[in-house]
């Protein structure tokens, strides 16, 4: 039985094993037939060679460009939204099951600024945690009003709309105000707030 | 007999085939990128910036999500998760497969001392890369160092990766240690992954428990798998130990094994094969037949069908139905011809730049990205062939790359767009500071903010007079200005009647003199509220003024600092805008070379097909040749004089096996 089941064996841990976590980009990557599988290193020396030399330029290139892009944001940013008149506008969402999000309209005294339809991937980033920039833009100092109107799925399946108002000052400091939704254990109903960062 | 030696190495190709197909595909990059995306939200989001990168995280906007975290670290506006997102950056660059500049994060993330959970996953993550990159000692060594606070669903994958590691140094006793330390104590209801157990039934027969290990896989291959994933191992477990028992001359075992592949399987190809050859080793060529007619019927492409056109005409001469067999192999002899013939067209479809066309134009995408898949096929001459190239993993890696590159094409031509219009709005702003600030500083100066605080102080003082003298009529609104000026007119008038003595006169000077007692007495009374209120429009007034100079030095500031400040950016622009240029055309050669690597890759695969095509021809040819001398000898037997006799023609040799 050793002798036999040998060679399969040899091969199979040459080729390595993974787990459930990758199975199914495993199962996809199965070659259907006699499989080339990663980390292919018993491929032919020349050709691995040339191609580890294109990957690692490629590698270079894609840095390259990571960092360049990473400065043209900046640019970008600090261009059009300098840091004394700058404001940010979050959503982000605690728990949020007693509300399934489909929109929210953001006025900024008075003026529409952002009025943004979510895919479930949002809606789903968000649960988990994720907090979305809705708006960007420009603000003189002094005393100003927010308005959001969030729109969705409420408890009992019914149709939902709530709005949340915070009045801030804009000084000379970039402004972060995050719009929240949280449910409200006791009142088994979202919540929707406003905290303003700095 | 002259046919077994032919099946022989037929034989061996397919355990070759089967054993590869029997093993479970290494844990490549898109493994980490697996676990990065696991990643919880570790803690409350204290940086909203921070927020915003894992926004685009979970949605597998990757670039995206480096970018923005990478301004956000610019700006110093994730410091309070400044590990955490070093982490995730370094994740996520892994996931591109950036190996060298991931490697450097995680280990200046351990140079300086993170937390210990921040630790264990940065020598986690370091692990992987070695692993991947080839250096099993430093990987073990990073393995090694993994405390206790990685993640729980890490765990699972430490334990398999330091296996595999353990096994790559032919320490099996110590991978089947791990291995069974991960499924100790766990109960039936929530056993270890099958993924484990496989490896630790491999690892157990490694180290000498032959027993044991086949029996763990043997396990696995009757186990209830509740989906296609978990189904697919189960069939890979059971070829491979089926053909194992092929090769150890256990064709009933072998059939017992291959039985339980579903048909719909990836493996079910092999699986047939496998049961068909098991089949003619206990003699029962007929009963081998039966699967190999289902093999018969799939599709071409695929090895163990191409084995199968030989294999059922190997199996019909072994039942004695020689004219059966010839037929069949010539019809396999031009279905070779005629699939050689479409490879060609494939591989010269393919040269054009076909494929590689037909798959960008067929599966766009707004993001380069390790999990980005192969959704539909481009249209070909023969769709069949690509199936055979796309389920190649370095076919997939290297299209992966080469998708990331257009991606980045694309990126940085829209960059040079955007600069472009910086570049505009910066020459609009220079002209519309040089243009519209003198002017409007000009209109500040009309309006005379020196002159305005003249006025001002020239009431402040008039106000402090007032107030030392106590001097109400100072403070009189307009009304008592006007009750005033009357009373004066009327004062006026009765000083001209001063000499009368009339009783009205006399009352009306009474009248005036009271009038006159009562305005002063409410003046008086009203001064201490109109000295606050007008000390109080003082102030305003100050404040105002004070604005006013506020704008007026920032209209002046800016008239001096604002050019160079666009002269700033200006010159970021510029010295941006080389680098853009520089490395667009760079990206696009590396795009080109890269799509010839691939296209070279799919090629490669189809030559391979080729190959065994070749060769399936050639042992068919041998076949025929084989029934045709085998033909041939009934009837030199039958003729007198047989050695004299020329040999029987082709025709002749059909009727003969016909017969």
């Amino acid at each position: 039985m050793l002798k036999s089941l040998h060679p399969f064996i040899a091969v199979a841990l040459a080729i390595g094993v993974v787990t459930g976590a990758h199975a199914q980009a495993a199962v996809q990557a199965l070659p259907a037939a006699a499989a080339a599988t990663a980390p292919a290193a018993a491929a032919s020396a020349p050709a691995a060679a040339a191609s580890a030399s294109l990957d690692t330029r490629i590698q270079d290139a894609k840095s390259d460009v990571i960092k360049l892009n990473r400065d043209l944001l900046v640019l970008e940013e600090e261009l059009l939204f300098p840091a004394n008149t700058q404001v940010a506008l979050f959503v982000s969402m605690d728990v949020g099951k007693l509300f399934e999000l489909d929109s929210v309209q953001i006025k900024l005294d008075d003026k529409l600024v952002a009025n943004y339809l979510y895919t479930p991937a949002e809606v789903k980033a968000l649960h988990r945690g994720g907090v979305q920039r809705v708006y960007i833009g420009n603000l003189r100092a002094g005393e100003h009003e927010l308005v959001a109107t969030f729109t969705g799925g409420g408890p009992h399946f019914r149709d939902y709309k709530r709005g949340a108002t915070v009045k801030f000052d804009k000084g000379t400091d970039a402004k972060y105000i995050e719009l929240r939704i949280k449910d409200s254990a006791a009142k088994l109903q979202p919540e929707f707030d406003v905290r303003v960062w700095q | 007999m002259a046919l077994r030696v032919g099946v022989h190495p037929v034989l061996r190709h397919l355990l070759g085939a089967a054993v590869a197909a029997a093993c479970v595909v290494s844990a490549a990059g898109n493994a980490v990128a697996a676990e990065v995306t696991n990643a919880p939200p570790l803690q409350p989001i204290r940086d909203p910036h921070y927020g915003d990168t894992l926004f685009h995280f979970y949605q597998d906007h990757y670039f995206t999500s480096i970018t923005t975290l990478m301004t956000s670290q610019h700006f110093n506006r994730v410091s309070q998760h400044a590990d955490e997102a070093e982490l995730l950056r370094g994740g996520m660059l892994l996931s591109y497969g950036q190996h060298k500049e991931a490697g450097e994060i995680f280990t200046a993330l351990l140079d300086k001392g993170a937390a210990p959970s921040v630790r264990d996953r940065a020598w986690f993550y370091l692990a992987k890369i070695r692993y991947q990159r080839g250096f099993m000692t430093e990987a073990e060594d990073a393995i090694g160092r993994v405390k206790d606070q990685l993640p729980p669903e890490l765990e699972e994958e430490r334990g398999l990766l330091h296996a595999n590691l353990l096994m790559a140094r032919s320490d099996f006793a110590g991978a089947s240690g791990i291995l069974k330390a991960m499924t100790a104590g766990r109960k039936d209801a929530n056993p270890a992954s099958p993924y484990v157990r496989f490896n630790l039934g491999v690892a157990l027969i490694r180290a000498g428990d032959i027993e044991g290990g086949s029996a763990l896989l043997d396990e696995l291959g009757r186990a209830p798998a509740p989906d296609e994933e978990l189904r697919s191992l189960r069939d890979k477990a059971n070829v491979a130990l089926g053909y194992a028992a092929l090769q150890d001359d256990k064709p009933e075992t072998a059939r017992s094994f291959l039985e339980r592949v579903r048909l719909t399987s990836l493996h079910a190809n092999k699986a047939l094969l496998g049961f068909g050859w098991a089949a003619l080793a206990m003699k029962q060529p007929r009963l081998a037949l039966v699967p190999w007619g289902e093999l018969w019927q799939r599709d071409i492409s695929d090895a163990a069908v191409l084995e199968a056109r030989i294999a059922v005409p190997f199996a019909y001469a072994e039942v004695g139905a020689f004219g059966q067999s010839l037929t069949q192999y010539n019809e396999a002899l031009a279905v070779f011809e005629r699939e050689t013939t479409k490879l060609d067209q494939s591989i010269a479809a393919i040269r054009s730049g076909k494929l590689v066309d037909g798959l960008m134009q067929r599966n766009p995408g707004d993001q380069m990205g390790w999990f980005w898949s192969i959704k539909e096929l481009p249209e070909m001459p023969h769709g069949s062939h690509l199936s055979q190239v796309l389920a190649q993993h370095d076919f997939q890696e290297a299209f992966k790359n080469l998708r990331d590159l257009r991606f980045l094409q694309n990126n940085l031509a829209e960059w040079q767009d955007k600069l472009g219009v910086f570049d505009d709005m910066l020459a609009n702003r220079r002209k519309a500071y040089a243009e519209r600030l003198p002017q409007i500083r000009a209109r500040a100066g009309e309006t005379g903010l020196d002159a305005q605080q003249k006025r001002r102080d020239g009431l402040a003082d008039e106000l402090a007079r007032a107030e030392a003298a106590a001097d109400g009529e100072a403070f009189a609104d307009v009304r008592e200005r006007d009750l005033q000026q009357r009373l004066a007119r009327v004062q006026a008038i009765l000083q001209s009647t001063a000499a009368s003595s009339e009783p009205d006169i006399v009352s009306a000077r009474e009248r005036a003199a009271r009038v006159a007692g009562a305005l002063t007495w409410q003046l008086a009374q009203a001064q201490a509220a109109r000295v606050w209120q007008a000390k109080k429009g003082l102030r305003e007034v100050d404040e105002q003024l004070a604005q006013a100079r506020a704008r007026d030095a920032a209209l002046a500031q800016a008239q001096t600092d604002e050019p160079a400040r666009f002269d700033a950016f200006g010159q970021r622009i510029a010295a941006l805008d080389p680098t853009l240029k520089a490395l667009l055309p760079r990206v696009v050669a590396l795009g080109a070379e890269q799509q010839q690597a691939v296209q070279d890759i799919a090629v490669a695969e189809l030559t391979r097909q080729k190959e065994r095509l070749a060769s399936y021809t050639l042992q068919a040819r041998f076949a025929v040749a084989q029934l045709y001398d085998r033909a041939n000898r009934p009837l030199r037997l039958n003729l007198p004089n047989a050695g004299a006799e020329p040999t029987p023609t082709p025709d002749e040799a059909s009727r003969a096996i016909k017969q």
